[in-house]
């Protein structure tokens, strides 16, 4: 109870705990009651502006608000009377009364505060017969962001965002009475990297994103956990693909990725960056082996796997430890990098292994870090000194495996190709197809972090564990699996670090 | 009026100068009090006057002056509501154009009282000449050294800023009030927190109608006995009645509390012009029901009032004569609080901008019982639920009008 005094009071006949300072919204929600609220957000200061989650205090007169009132020790509360059910059923007809009712076309639809909450309180015939304000539906309100007011409840949670959390304040209210609405000042819109929570937070479907935009429904998507991997603070997310769904040519399996609540890290939200990575999820994967910059369809990553293997046992014993080089990275797990420690170093001996990351960035002050890996403390923890290798070291190698292709980040491609002409054997193990592709034997498709399960551990040294989200595509296999099948064509025991 | 020579406003409009206001007998009061007293007997004094708030609510000032905590390190402001916009009232104009000085005494007495050391006077934006003629009061009492590091010569220091409104009548409801000053948007704050704990700028403050504050230096003056004596036990003192209508002298009438409405319409007022009669009396402003010609022997005082199905509100009388038609009656009040609904919450916003629409229909082109029964229901759906007084205050008059003038208007829409 976050360290601070447990109040017991009962909230429809259940008795309940909650932390002193708890509001009865938040105190129900955990006693598994759902009371109906649009303004209210967890993250964000109360407003008590929609009127929605009124509910029944003993001793108390009127209706209160359960997202202002705090809860008090033999406290009793109602939620589910008569009362408050006709509270709610006026609160929410005055809203349809003013929506467009374009469900069919929204996006939201489906999850969406407005349509449960009306299905739930039955409110199946209209009394509102008078015109309807006709408003503009489709403003655009930066990073692709667009903002139909019809469907606008004013719940403010958006303005509220941008000035309790970003603190960049770029939407306000504008104008009066019922022709209030939201909008940006003059030409300054929406324009940070946390500009995709305001879809989230949004409890209609009145500020959308382009990249959803119209692209499927709610409802044929599966929601899935897991852990950002494109900085090092490590947000909860949730990967949001059609799975079982027939895909059509071209279609996405991501369709989106959106911010997962966990107090110790993230709160409620992630930045644009990670939004951003349903691209790195789908887009130029590498789906089958690919030999001499070929594809070969029906190869599978197993038999690649057997070509690694017989280009490590080609190189005489003495020779290996400084002649096969193999460069990681800080996207690979903590359980994967104990594998490559246990077949590499512990194993085959070798001294020759390297690291290649994607170079810092700036960071800013709210989640995202400079560093732009995921487990740069977990290569630590597995007892490796991350170093870049020389180029002269890439071309001393007698067979070079490079995981990931960031070394294109560190250096120019004609250097990285003429270093690599004289390595007699080389693979790249990469989740993305590109410029490296041309320089190497063979290239083994990977899983990016969504498609695998394993630990990270953060910037906080926070360790964190994930699940698969959804399935890698085709032929790619996730690393820990390909240097499993190595260590075991090498005849190499990794005993406790082979995590199958 | 009030005969044994007290009195809040002067009768002239020329006797607001810091000189005139001196010679009867003007800050004496406040001197007495800043030099003598200590800050909690005027605290309780005020209380024991049973001073109610003459902005609307009628909350009695004593009291909500005790809720603000002492002690502390943050500063505590006095907010004095000038933001006069309830239709129907107009006295606070008057205390400010012919009395500024009777407001800043109230102002020392009330911030020394409390503990405050900065006052704001927040004017309707409309009001630009009150709020010209109260900085140029102010600036004399600074230089008379009333206002400022050391008032009477004391250790007493006290800042009063005029700050003016743009135009919302939203912004007379105390929390939309401190929104509107801090610079933001005119919307109210959600409670609790009350203001006297979490008001201007987080801190505590106190907020109060102008009439409350200028009435503040008669009760330290004659005491809490003489002022109580001057109204009723349960709301102490006179207070200012503003008549607009049909009557044949409209204006404000200073008058102890619980004098009968009726004669302060037809005795003060001079009633109805020749050949007309009354149809119906709005008694506090537009937001209180309506009452019919045969509700209006009440006593306008709180409580009274408030047994009569409606309210003493800001005590803004209007008097509606016979042959007006109720569905036009119907129409401005629908129209004045969907117009002037902030937007901010739910009900208000919406119900209030859906009765007119339903008005503004049945008027032009006729409708049915049912539409009266819907804007019923709909007003209803605002009470209880919106996020301020005002979405009460729009919903009950329009409520009372219906329910009173049901059968004209039934026969107005009928086609």
């Amino acid at each position: 109870m976050n360290g601070k005094n447990p109040v017991g009071l009962t909230i429809d006949g259940l008795k309940v705990q909650a932390a002193e300072g708890t509001n009865i919204l938040r105190a129900a929600e955990q006693a598994g009651i759902d009371i109906p609220h649009f303004c209210y957000h967890p993250g964000l200061e109360v407003e008590g502006s929609c009127r929605m989650c009124l509910v029944e205090i003993e001793g108390l007169p009127k209706l209160e608000l359960a997202c202002s009132t705090v809860v008090r020790e033999r406290m009793v509360v109602r939620t589910a009377t008569d009362r408050v059910r006709e509270a709610r059923k006026d609160v929410l007809e005055f809203l349809l009364a003013e929506h467009p009712l374009d469900c069919p076309i929204c996006d939201k639809a489906g999850e969406c505060y407005l349509q449960d909450y009306y299905d739930r309180h039955g409110l199946y015939a209209s009394r509102m017969v008078e015109p309807r304000e006709r408003r503009d539906k489709k403003v655009p309100i930066g990073r692709g962001l667009l903002l139909d007011r019809e469907r606008c409840v004013l719940c403010t949670r958006c303005i509220r965002f941008l000035q309790q959390v970003t603190r960049t304040g770029e939407l306000g209210m504008f104008e009066r009475a019922v022709h209030s609405e939201v909008g940006i000042f003059d030409a300054t819109p929406v324009d940070n990297n946390y500009s995709g929570n305001l879809v989230d937070v949004c409890p209609v479907g009145a500020i959308t994103s382009e990249d959803f935009r119209f692209k499927t429904r709610a409802w044929f998507l599966a929601r899935r956990p897991s852990v950002c991997p494109h900085c090092s603070r490590g947000c909860a997310v949730v990967v949001e693909s059609v799975t079982n769904y027939p895909l059509a040519k071209g279609e996405r399996r991501v369709y989106r990725v959106t911010a997962r609540e966990n107090p110790s890290v993230n709160g409620f939200w992630i930045c644009d960056l990670g939004r951003d990575g349903r691209h790195d999820v789908d887009d130029g994967r590498h789906c089958a082996v690919m030999k001499n910059g070929v594809p070969i369809k029906g190869l599978s990553w197993q038999k690649a796997v057997a070509d690694v293997a017989a280009s490590i046992r080609a190189v005489s014993s003495p020779e290996r430890a400084g002649r096969i080089t193999v460069v990681l990275n800080s996207r690979l797990t903590c359980e994967e990098l104990a594998l490559a420690k246990g077949l590499l170093v512990t194993g085959l001996g070798l001294d020759q292994v390297f690291f290649a990351d994607q170079k810092p960035g700036s960071a800013d002050s709210l989640l995202l870090t400079a560093d732009r890996t995921p487990n740069g403390k977990g290569v630590l923890e597995a007892g490796f000194s991350p170093r870049l290798p020389g180029l002269d070291e890439l071309a001393a190698a007698r067979v070079l495996l490079v995981f990931g292709t960031h070394l294109l980040d560190h250096f120019g491609e004609g250097e990285i190709a003429r270093a690599l002409a004289a390595v007699p054997s080389k693979y790249l193990f990469a989740a993305h197809t590109g410029p490296l592709d041309r320089l190497v034997d063979e290239v083994l498709p990977v899983a990016v972090p969504a498609e695998k399960s394993g630990t990270y551990i953060n910037v906080e040294g926070l360790r964190q564990s994930f699940v698969r989200a959804l399935r890698p595509p085709d032929e790619a296999a996730p690393e820990g699996a390909i240097l499993s099948c190595l260590a075991s064509s090498l005849g190499v025991s990794l005993g406790d670090a082979d995590a199958r | 009026m009030a005969e044994n020579g007290f009195r809040l406003l002067p009768g002239d409009d020329e006797s607001w100068r810091l000189e005139a206001y001196l010679r009867r007998g003007g800050y004496d009061t406040a001197r007495k009090v800043l030099t003598s007293m200590a800050p909690a007997d005027v605290v309780a004094e005020v209380r024991k006057a049973f001073l109610r708030g003459r902005g609307g609510a009628g909350f009695p000032a004593g009291v909500k002056w005790g809720f603000v905590p002492q002690g502390g390190a943050v500063p505590k402001y006095l907010c004095v509501n000038a933001d006069e916009a309830e239709p129907g009232t107009f006295k606070d104009r008057l205390v400010l154009l012919r009395a500024p000085h009777q407001l800043l005494e109230g102002i020392l007495i009330t911030a020394f009282a409390v503990g405050i050391r900065t006052a704001f006077v927040y004017v309707r934006g409309e009001y630009a000449r009150v709020a010209w003629r109260l900085e140029e009061a102010i600036a004399e009492a600074r230089s008379a050294g009333y206002i400022g590091p050391h008032v009477f010569g004391t250790d007493f220091r006290l800042d009063v800023a005029v700050h003016q409104g743009a135009g919302a009548y939203i912004c007379g409801e105390e929390t939309a009030l401190l929104e509107s000053l801090e610079g933001r948007r005119g919307q109210p704050r959600v409670r609790p927190p009350f203001p006297a704990v979490v008001g201007l700028f987080r801190s505590p403050t106190v907020i109060n109608n102008v009439e409350t504050i200028a009435t503040v230096p008669q009760i330290l003056a004659r005491g809490a006995n003489w002022f109580l004596g001057r109204g009723l036990p349960k709301d102490g003192g006179t207070r200012l009645y503003c008549v607009s209508g049909a009557v044949r002298r409209p204006g404000a009438y200073e008058l102890p509390a619980g004098t009968p409405l009726r004669e302060i319409i037809e005795v003060h007022a001079g009633g109805p012009p020749e050949g007309r009669s009354i149809k119906a009396v709005i008694p506090g402003g537009l937001s209180a029901p309506l009452l019919t010609p045969g509700e209006i022997d009440v006593p306008m005082d709180v409580e009274s009032l408030a047994r009569a199905g409606s309210m003493l509100g800001s005590a803004g009388i209007i008097v509606i004569p016979d042959g007006t038609a109720m569905l036009d009656v119907l129409l401005v009040t629908a129209r004045f609080y969907a117009h002037e609904s902030c937007g901010k919450c739910t009900p208000c916003r919406i119900g209030t901008s859906w009765i007119l629409k339903i008005v503004g229909r049945i008027r032009s082109a006729g409708g049915s019982p049912a539409d009266l029964d819907l804007i019923l229901r709909l007003a209803d759906g605002i009470r209880g639920k919106a996020l301020c007084p005002l979405g009460e205050g729009a919903a009950m008059p329009i409520q009372a009008l219906i329910t009173k003038f049901r059968d004209e208007l039934e026969r107005a829409v009928a086609r």
